[in-house]
């Protein structure tokens, strides 16, 4: 439960966390939640699940503003987003009731393996 | 493009990617848009700019969904996601000016590092959540990279 107050310092370190994740994730095109969880955890020695959805609310308005401004209308393909939206919010429910039931160790592993994975499409991207 | 299996394929792709997504706590764009890209044929633009707009609608669903389980403190969530803006601003127009090939593999390097750790940490976790939950963290571990 994240619900605890949210003092000075440890507010100045998020703040801070919520800043560098967007700068990188301008400055690289990445998501932020790749960056963002990573510091929380190393940095404040936040819990994995705590992080994580901190992270996926957090996304919410990074990738509003990202939408207005970097959205482009005649680049987006409606007919593949609005195919990947219907799997997408569903698979969403799926994910986020996995996350508020599973417990710390899985879900270092899991991200430990994602950022991997991440490692290795940003190089292959280019 | 044969439209039936074709679109069955792009929501079959969207649950699993949105399942990650909201386990993760990440948005998804990064199973995305090399899917668009190699699978569907798009280019990176229309890539990058199609999944932003699935990204939204899954990071609310999620979020919604933590909500309701009480999993996430969501002034805190905001005030970190409005500072990610006003970074993300800031990255966008510095991206223009700095090597972005170069700094993508330097941080290629620090994920892998970073992913690393975690499975060891991950590793040294006691499966039982609790035991974890009350120790803080040694300044050992907040040194390491």
């Amino acid at each position: 439960m994240s619900s605890g107050a949210f003092r000075g310092r440890e507010s100045f370190y998020y703040l801070a966390i919520g800043m560098i994740g967007g700068l990188l994730s301008g400055l690289l095109g990445i998501g932020g939640g790749t960056v963002m969880v990573p510091l929380m955890v190393l940095w404040l020695g936040t819990a994995q699940r705590e992080a994580h959805a901190l992270s996926l609310a957090a996304i919410i308005p990074i990738s509003l503003v990202a939408v207005v401004v970097y959205g482009q209308a005649g680049k987006v393909d409606p007919l593949a987003a609005l195919a990947l939206t219907l799997g997408a919010i569903f698979g969403a429910r799926i994910g986020a009731g996995l996350l508020a039931k599973a417990s710390e160790r899985p879900l270092k592993f899991a991200f430990g393996f994602f950022l991997l994975v991440a490692a290795l499409l940003l190089v292959l991207e280019g | 493009m044969d439209f039936s299996p074709f679109l069955i394929l792009l929501v079959a792709f969207g649950v699993m990617s949105g399942t990650l997504a909201g386990l993760l706590g990440v948005g998804g764009g990064i199973f995305m848009v090399p899917f668009l890209v190699l699978a569907v044929g798009l280019t990176q633009q229309e890539a990058q700019a199609t999944s932003l707009l699935v990204v939204l609608p899954t990071a609310i669903v999620a979020t919604w969904s933590l909500y309701k389980s009480g999993v996430v403190d969501l002034r805190k969530a905001f005030k970190i996601g409005l500072c990610g803006v006003l970074g993300s601003i800031a990255g966008s127009a510095l991206a223009l000016h700095l090597p972005g090939q170069a700094l993508k593999i330097c941080f290629a390097v620090l994920l892998t590092i970073v992913g690393l750790k975690l499975l060891r940490d991950a590793k040294r976790t006691p499966s039982q959540r609790s035991l974890k939950a009350e120790e803080p963290p040694t300044p050992a571990d907040a040194i390491e990279p």
